[in-house]
């Protein structure tokens, strides 16, 4: 009885477990994107199927080897082999073929609107967006922005290695190749923050190279737009601006830009508003001070063989004044 | 058979008391009074020349030494490290010399039957229990060719052309302390290294660079033979004073490279230096190393007018991980890993192009 309680119990349990994985800010389960609605429901008539023929299957074979077990007439032999063996089969495959085939043209259906160029880096995200009105592009990195309703089209490619572009609750996932350019759409269909991820093996850091995806209201998105493509913001305090100090003396600007500044870099991610982001590190530690402070400190230890040196011979209160310049970039 | 075996055996029983009485005894005496017996000599000597002769690199390593530069620099560096035992072309060898065994050759006879590549060979890893010593780092074997030109070069030089090749020029003043009449020799005294293309340029370095430059090399944290030798010589104290005074000489305003005949190195080597978009990988040079708009740390060397040569052989030991310094050195490895041959060279080109004046 006790066994049979605690097996109960681990069932219970495990199928809580599974169904976790349904919701949440990286899961096709949980859909905010039209893309995403209609890859959920391609996966729910799958399933659904599958667990009828499962059942079918099992059924007849408990039928056969429990409830009937002796030589059946060759009659209905061959009517199972041929119906359930050929006909069957061939019939539902079509059926889900043409499903299948009928929902492509709208999974690669062209934006209407905002383009953003995404470029796969080792290891973090390089963001453009690209304007309607033909002005240049506002440079971001590491996290993407999108308005809620509309149909945003993603350029994506890559710097060196191939790379894979997923934010399963918006839509599914395209290849970034070095070199060549391929695209897809985005359309969020609710907003909130979502979670992308690298979804292609792309060298040792590849499990910390992914990035928030935040789903704004479109009056939102363009007025945080307008902001993004201002230049830095001025440090605000006296620690800020010796942050600053320390950021162009240390020549951080030879690879990260900072519009405002001396600093033009392009070799890591743009940091003109790097405060403003969720996260650094491409998805791997919060925006904070302390963040900030971590990241710098210790780079080679939270993300294995990062490009980025390690700034741990620093001062350390240059370190915190780094760090509250960083923030402070908003 | 059991016999040869017992008779083996107090053989070398009393052949290993014999050897624990030398050793723990000291009954073999150690003196260098007497020299050698002739056949201990004739076995060491000849062992050594067919160890050199095994060891030596093929003749095609050899670089051109041809270079006056490369002599001049060989020489100023075995005026410092190699001269008390050797002597000067043509010189008498100190008393103290001559007494050891055995004894150091003139350096003429040193030289006189030995190719360029056993030279190198000798003075990059010294001979065991001669006194002549291993070169001061085990990596950058260009840093040892400098000696072996100089070396070949010294048999048909007169002593009063070698000195004229070491001395130190006229330092401006006293302030420097007498030790710096050695970095001048090859620095100059006014830090523009006396047109020495081998040679960097210490004017317009800052002090805090050339301090901490100083202390690397006698860690042996920043790679050279040469400068480890010379650096050993000091302390923190000598560091922060020279420092001190290299830092104070104000740059010369002319380059002192030549640019025509280098444009197009020199056009790509400044777009690598300010950040070019095509190659998005590559940090930009001026962040930390100038010619920087805004002000720029002096924890950083000025590349602005360093000769080419010397710029293009330290480009390759950052891009080959082959050179350390001080505690920013790990940044460099990474900003020229990714580096061709041909934007080194342009790299050098554009930075030895540059009037050393202009850098703030």
């Amino acid at each position: 009885m006790r066994v049979r309680l605690r097996i109960r119990a681990g069932v219970a349990s495990a199928c809580a477990l599974s169904l976790g994985g349904c919701t949440g800010v990286q899961s096709v389960l949980d859909p905010a994107g039209a893309d995403a609605e209609v890859l959920a429901t391609l996966f729910w008539v799958l399933l659904s199927g599958a667990v009828v023929l499962w059942l079918l299957l099992n059924g007849a074979f408990f039928y056969v080897t429990r409830m009937r077990v002796r030589p059946h007439s060759r009659k209905i032999g061959e009517a199972v082999i041929i119906g359930a063996g050929i006909a069957f089969p061939t019939v539902l495959l079509a059926i889900l073929l043409s499903y299948g085939l009928s929902i492509m043209p709208d999974q690669r259906a062209p934006g209407d609107g905002l383009t953003v160029r995404v470029t796969g880096e080792q290891w973090w995200w390089r963001v453009e967006y690209l304007p309607q009105d033909g002005g240049g592009p506002v440079v971001s990195a590491n996290e993407l922005r999108l308005p809620v309703g509309a149909r945003t089209e993603i350029k994506l490619t890559a710097a060196k290695v191939i790379h894979s572009f997923w934010v399963p609750n918006l839509g599914g996932k395209m290849d970034m190749f070095p070199g060549r350019e391929t695209r897809m759409a985005l359309e969020p269909t609710r907003t909130g923050v979502f979670r992308g991820q690298c979804a292609e093996f792309c060298g040792t850091s590849h499990a910390l190279m992914a990035f928030p995806v935040v789903v704004l209201p479109p009056e939102e998105f363009e007025a945080w737009l307008a902001k993004e493509r201002e230049d830095a913001a001025a440090p605000a305090d006296a620690a800020a601006e010796r942050g600053r100090e320390v950021f162009l003396a240390e020549g951080c600007g030879a690879c990260h830009a900072v519009r405002g500044t001396p600093a033009k870099g392009a070799v890591g991610p743009d940091l003109t508003h790097v405060g403003g982001r969720r996260t650094i590190g491409a998805g791997t530690l919060p925006a904070t001070a302390e963040g900030f402070g971590q990241w710098l400190a210790r780079t080679d230890h939270i993300k294995p063989d990062v490009r980025m040196p390690t700034y741990r011979a620093l001062p350390e209160q240059d370190l915190i004044d780094l760090a509250t310049y960083l923030k402070g970039l908003r | 058979m059991t016999r040869f075996l017992l008779h083996t055996g107090i053989l070398i029983a009393v052949a290993a008391v014999a050897a624990g009485l030398v050793v723990f005894l000291g009954l073999f005496n150690v003196s260098a009074r007497g020299g050698h017996l002739p056949s201990v000599s004739w076995v060491l000597h000849t062992t050594f020349r067919n160890a050199v002769e095994l060891r030596a690199p093929p003749a095609e390593t050899v670089p051109d030494l041809s270079d006056p530069d490369l002599v001049a620099l060989g020489a100023r560096h075995y005026d410092a490290a190699c001269h008390m035992c050797h002597a000067g072309p043509g010189e008498a060898r100190t008393a103290t010399a001559l007494s050891m065994v055995p004894a150091p050759p003139p350096i003429r006879d040193a030289v006189s039957d030995w190719e360029p590549r056993h030279l190198f060979w000798i003075v990059k890893h010294g001979v065991k229990m001669s006194g002549m010593p291993a070169w001061p780092t085990r990596s950058r074997d260009d840093d040892v060719w400098p000696v072996v030109a100089f070396l070949t070069r010294v048999a048909g030089m007169s002593l009063a052309e070698y000195e004229a090749l070491v001395a130190p020029p006229d330092m401006p003043d006293e302030t420097a302390g007498a030790d710096a009449a050695s970095c001048a020799s090859c620095h100059g005294a006014d830090g523009r290294g006396r047109g020495n293309a081998q040679v960097p340029r210490l004017d317009g370095l800052g002090e805090a660079y050339i301090a901490a430059t100083l202390a690397a090399y006698r860690s042996g944290a920043r790679q050279s033979g040469i400068m480890r030798h010379a650096a050993s010589t000091l302390d923190a104290t000598d560091d922060a004073r020279l420092a001190g005074f290299y830092a104070a000489r104000r740059p010369s305003p002319a380059p002192t490279s030549e640019p025509d005949g280098d444009r197009e190195r020199i056009v790509l080597g400044r777009s690598l230096a300010m950040g070019s978009p095509a190659r998005r990988d590559v940090p930009a040079c001026n962040a930390c190393h100038g010619p920087w708009p805004d002000r720029r740390s002096a924890l950083f060397p000025s590349l602005s007018g360093q000769p080419k040569p010397y710029l293009l052989r330290q480009l390759e030991l950052w891009r080959d991980g082959e050179r350390g310094g001080t505690a920013r050195a790990h940044l460099m490895h990474q900003a020229a890993r990714d580096l061709d041959d041909g934007e080194l060279r342009a790299l050098a080109a554009f930075y030895a192009s540059l009037d050393p004046g202009t850098d703030p």
